[in-house]
């Protein structure tokens, strides 16, 4: 009689034939999301080729895809942790510490001798990527390092670089930010080695000190030259530490294996397990079954999980296109300045919002009429851009200015060079932009291609703000990602996401998980629209939820303003409005008509507040903006030194009247001059070197000492020795 | 005590972890020891909390899962065993059960988060569950049970966990040195009131805007709080903290005339108004901090920390709003610190924040004036001349 034991992973299957106790078959294969087909596709190779009989020999399966597909076979399930330490009770008695590293998951088992034999310490998890083998796959490829190559790349003897443990898509964007800093590949794969390691000790030893031997198992652990030694640089340092001993005469690299067969231990370990099973449990019944499933079962599930859609029938389109049709779909605001002479002659303000992909400028009318907008796509040197912006303005007919306001990243630096009147905080930008059109408004959600952000207003103010702009979860570039991958253009998104009459339930969360789950359902044959549906449909609970950490929408308010590139997209704005209504049936919704501009109008409506119209406004006038004269460095000196990424920074300087110059700086600079730092990938290189910190710190302690802060009070002085009294 | 004992308590060193309430205790523990014959120089704390603290000495040593303000204690516990040029031969980490607070006698109990009191326990854990981490470095780990808002039964506690720890201890010394520790923590809570008194003092006749802190102690360190008060106050703002606003009478009485005319306390201290079931020190000081930031005309702003998933404070989230909202005061919370700053969004908050202070403040002070007995005991005292006039 032959045993088998599959293991059905997230994903690869792995399957070992036995017959008394010898290996007759091994085999493993990705499945690239077809769990069913690929064990379909080994059974039918385990009968050809080793002879596996149904009704006689016996089907043991454990791993992700094991729960539905064991039964479809007469299989047995075994719990996968179960039938690894099983595996390696038998294989390896003197073990004491097993990681087990999978696609989509991550465990230890910890071996501890006791008096009636050994206890196990099991610890699993498997709801993020951060710590398992797609973590280090996903950002590979995307450095386009072929798997060959991946697998050779050394740990030992490399730089390292902090790159999130936490998350494959901080991680990822982590080793963007290496790679333009011009870190070589090789430093940011073995600093992902670094961080796996790193994430599994901290999230999975609970206290337990990790004793020799150890084995290391799964695809990861055993196909990463550069993963075995990174576990090893830790473990050695670890029992260094802790001062734990290895046997006599064994060195780290003795105690520390990873045997050849480690893909293959929890499919042994379903062997183990099974031969100890009562007579006819576990005799596979075939692959008929499964089969059937494969061709039509699945898909009688999918129709009893469709039935909600994006759109309840018609009568709800017509209803939510009678309501906000046009709002927001338009598209960036094109307004065209009315003929000259029908303009009446008013003060005019412009409002700019530097952001980091984009400038917009706005001009606005004393009377709030929006006269003119224009965009430009940063081109990293934000005088340009600003020259760029300018000229349009002028070109369309503006003269006179009667006020200035930036707000965005760009608001400081550019302040007095561009004459501003005010620099304004996003937050108050938006929130004066949204309360001009919706004077109740309660919340702000913008949501923009690369980041989400919640504002919470009360009492007029902007009294919570939630920004999350390292989780791709909830924002645009996602959705547009998907679109593209169906060759749809994004304005068709809405028509095409309403033709759905079922959508799949998506599972919010990780967007690396939610990849998967895609190709995942569409397998099952979700069509483009129907996954399309399903996406809009998710993306509130990721924007509110999951990024936002907003559970109680209630508590937040009853009016919601929604803005941002986003929410052009009217698939997205019906999901929102459904899912605000639901939670707060007597909410209101409104789109903001000027989506995507609402920074720059906000900053545009402070500078009509601040005006005074005796007093000239700071504006340096479009031919000084113009004309404006600069140089731009870039040298060893300008190499940013805060962290490891040393970004080629540009120190842009320019010639403003009044300016203070830097002569304390590696790169001085003369009175009459102000300095623009560019091409820093974060907001600290904005501040040049310690030679600067020590500056703004100075400026900072002044301040710090002029107005006391009784918290600082109590660390400087609560823990000095007391004065014995008496 | 003999010549062998002073001596060897001259030499004996005590190492506490800086976290939880001994951010409130701290000079209790200080005077305390010292009043046993040992050195201030052999007292020492470990360092505030920060992530290299908590990867390079508490890694692989927690335990049950907790709010931040517990778990970091694991990297407090390994830095004061393993990371001290001369080691300690005491880890002293007081499970404290209950708190003295300026609100005794005027809430129901005075007593400390559970979990807060048993973290000595919880963290003790991931040193002794492979090998007695202790033993092997020579270290008692002495985590008596002080019930610090029941000062007699305080020396019974400490000397039954210090006994035999430190040479020829007796239970009358161990009373006086409580005393000397209720003294000297008494007398560094004076000098702060004193401070923030001068602060709104200057508030007061110079009419400018100030800021008070609604948070638990521990939110004094770095690592937890993460200084987000500090960047308000680079802004140009003083700030306060609850736990140190002055308490004298007539200043309090000035601040509750109103409340205590109508009836609505019996006492400035009294908060069954707003927080009937007052179990929680550290609790019940937060909601009076709000009730005296939204009277108090100069405090414009109220800042409220609180950790991520802190079960203490969530009840309270909603009623300190509303007491510090519904007086015009602004109000802004940072409900979910955990163990990193998330910087951008701090910044971009505190500029916010800095944004409406400014422009609200002078309109803030005139309204809360306008409800307030002109006769302020602050403009009466002779002018202190710390602040910027």
């Amino acid at each position: 009689m032959r045993i088998v034991g599959i293991d059905v992973g997230s994903t690869t299957v792995k399957a070992v034939v036995t017959e008394e106790g010898e290996v007759l078959w091994r085999d493993y294969q990705r499945h690239n999301t077809r769990q069913a087909e690929k064990l379909h596709e080994f059974l039918g190779r385990m009968e050809a080729e080793a002879g596996l009989t149904p009704d006689e020999d016996l089907v043991f399966l454990t791993g992700s895809g094991a729960g539905l597909t064991a039964p479809m076979v007469g299989g047995k399930l075994i719990q996968e942790v179960v039938a690894v330490a099983a595996a390696v009770e038998k294989l390896h008695p003197d073990v004491r510490f097993v990681s087990e590293i999978g696609g989509e998951d991550m465990k230890t088992i910890f071996f501890t001798e006791s008096g009636a034999g050994k206890t196990k310490q099991v610890y699993m998890q498997s709801a993020c990527s951060g710590g398992t083998g797609t973590f280090i796959e996903k950002t590979a490829r995307k450095l386009r390092i072929p798997a060959e190559e991946l697998a050779d790349m050394p740990y030992d003897g490399m730089s390292l670089h902090k790159v999130s443990s936490k998350c494959g898509i901080f991680a990822e964007t982590d080793a963007n930010t290496l790679l333009k800093g011009g870190v070589p590949v090789g430093e940011i794969i073995a600093s992902l080695f670094e961080a796996v390691v790193y994430q599994n000790l901290a999230t999975l030893t609970k206290g337990n000190t990790p004793q020799p031997e150890v084995l290391l198992l799964g695809g990861p652990n055993l196909f990463f030259r550069g993963l075995q030694q990174a576990w090893r640089h830790h473990l050695a340092n670890l029992w260094e530490e802790r001062g734990v001993t290895l046997p006599e005469g064994l060195t780290v690299a003795d105690v520390i294996r990873v045997p050849e067969e480690a893909l293959y231990y929890a499919a042994l370990g379903c062997v183990e397990i099974g031969r100890g099973e009562a007579e006819g449990i576990g005799r596979y019944t075939g692959s008929g079954k499964l089969r059937w499933w494969i061709d039509e079962g699945q898909h009688e599930a999918k129709a009893k999980e469709g039935g909600k859609a994006l759109a309840r029938g018609a009568d709800d389109i017509r209803r939510f296109e009678a309501e906000y049709r046009g709002s927001g779909a338009a598209g960036p605001a094109t307004a065209k300045p009315a003929p000259k002479a029908a303009r009446e002659p008013e003060p005019l303000f412009i409002g700019c919002d530097f952001g980091s992909t984009t400038a917009k400028a706005v001009v606005l009318s004393a009377s709030g009429d929006m006269r003119f907008t224009t965009y430009v796509q940063s081109r990293g040197n934000p005088i340009e851009d600003a020259k760029s912006l300018f000229r349009d303005i002028h070109l369309s007919g503006v003269e006179d200015v009667a006020g200035l306001a930036l707000t965005g990243y760009g608001k400081d630096l550019l302040k007095d060079i561009l004459g501003a009147d005010i620099g304004v905080v996003e937050t108050v930008a938006h929130a004066k932009s949204a309360l001009d059109i919706f004077p109740e408004a309660d919340v702000i959600c913008d949501v923009g291609g690369t980041d989400v952000k919640i504002m919470i207003l009360r009492q007029g103010t902007v009294a919570d703000f939630r920004l999350n702009s390292q989780c791709s979860s909830g924002n645009g570039a996602f959705l547009q990602g998907v679109a593209e991958r169906y060759g749809i253009e994004l304005e068709d998104y809405a028509a095409k996401a309403f033709e759905a009459k079922s959508m799949p339930s998506l599972a919010m969360g990780c967007g690396v998980f939610l990849q998967s789950d895609i190709v995942n359902q569409q397998r099952k044959g979700w069509s483009a629209e129907e996954i399309m549906a399903s996406l809009a449909a998710v993306l509130p609970m990721n924007v509110w939820i999951y990024a936002g950490q907003l559970q109680n929408l209630r508590a937040a308010g009853r009016r919601f303003v929604l803005q941002g590139g986003t929410h052009r997209n009217m698939a997205v704005v019906k999901a929102q409005v459904d899912f605000i209504k639901a939670k707060v049936p007597e909410a209101e919704v409104i789109i903001h008509p000027h989506s995507g501009e609402a920074g720059a109008i906000g900053a545009a409506l402070c500078a009509r507040e601040a005006w005074d119209p005796d007093r000239p406004s700071r504006f340096a006038g479009f031919a000084r903006i113009e004309a404006l004269n600069y140089r731009s460095t870039t040298s060893e000196d300008t190499v940013c030194t805060w962290c490891a990424v040393n970004c080629k920074r540009a120190f842009i300087d320019v010639e403003v009247t009044g300016a203070e110059g830097r002569a304390w700086s590696k790169v001085p600079l003369e009175p009459g001059w102000e300095r623009v730092i560019s091409g820093n990938s974060c907001p600290k290189g904005l501040v040049e070197d310690a030679n600067e910190m020590r500056v703004v710190k100075e400026e900072m302690e002044e301040q710090r000492r002029a107005y006391p802060n009784l918290g600082e009070v109590v660390r400087e002085t609560a823990f000095r020795r007391a004065v014995v009294r008496g | 005590m003999s010549e062998a004992d002073r001596a060897a308590r001259a030499k004996l060193r005590v190492g506490i972890p800086k976290a939880l309430n001994v951010w409130t205790t701290h000079q209790f523990w200080l005077g305390f020891f010292q009043s046993l014959g040992l050195s201030p120089r052999n007292v020492v704390f470990s360092s505030d909390t920060s992530d290299e603290q908590m990867r390079e000495f508490g890694s692989g040593r927690g335990t049950v899962d907790c709010c931040y303000p517990v778990k970091c204690v694991s990297g407090h516990y390994g830095e004061l065993i393993f990371g001290q040029k001369r080691k300690i031969d005491i880890l002293f980490s007081p499970m404290i059960y209950s708190l003295a607070s300026f609100l005794d006698g005027h809430a129901m109990d005075s007593l400390a988060c559970p979990r807060v009191m048993a973290a000595p326990e919880n963290i003790k854990a991931g040193f002794l569950r492979e090998k007695d981490v202790f033993a092997e470095n020579r270290i008692a780990h002495v985590a008596p049970l002080v019930t610090l808002a029941e000062p007699k039964l305080v020396p019974r506690q400490l000397f039954d966990a210090l006994q035999g720890v430190v040479p020829g201890l007796g239970i009358e010394e161990t009373a006086r040195a409580v005393e000397e520790g209720y003294a000297t923590l008494a007398a560094f809570n004076e000098n702060l009131r004193a401070r923030s008194r001068e602060i709104l003092e200057w508030c007061a006749r110079e009419r400018r805007p100030c800021v008070m802190v609604l948070a638990r102690p521990y939110h004094m360190d770095p690592g937890i709080g993460h200084e987000i008060e500090a960047d308000l106050q680079a802004c140009g703002y003083p700030i306060l903290w609850l736990q140190y606003f002055p308490t004298d009478p007539e200043l309090l009485n000035w601040i509750f005339r109103a409340d205590l005319a109508e009836g609505l306390i019996k006492h400035p201290f009294d908060i069954d108004d707003v927080w009937p079931s007052s179990y929680s020190a550290n609790t019940n000081e937060i909601l009076w901090g709000a009730k005296v930031a939204a009277r108090v005309p100069w405090i414009t702003c109220a800042i409220r920390l609180a950790s991520y998933e802190c079960g203490m404070d969530q009840p309270s989230f909603t009623p300190v709003q509303q007491i510090v909202e519904r007086s015009g005061t602004l109000f802004f919370s940072f409900q979910e610190l955990d163990s990193t700053k998330a910087a951008g969004s701090v910044k971009i908050r505190v500029e916010t924040i800095s944004y409406y202070l400014e422009r609200n403040s002078p309109g803030i002070i005139e309204a809360k004036l306008r409800h307030m007995d002109p006769a302020c005991p602050l403009l009466r005292r002779p002018v202190s001349a710390d602040l910027p006039a």
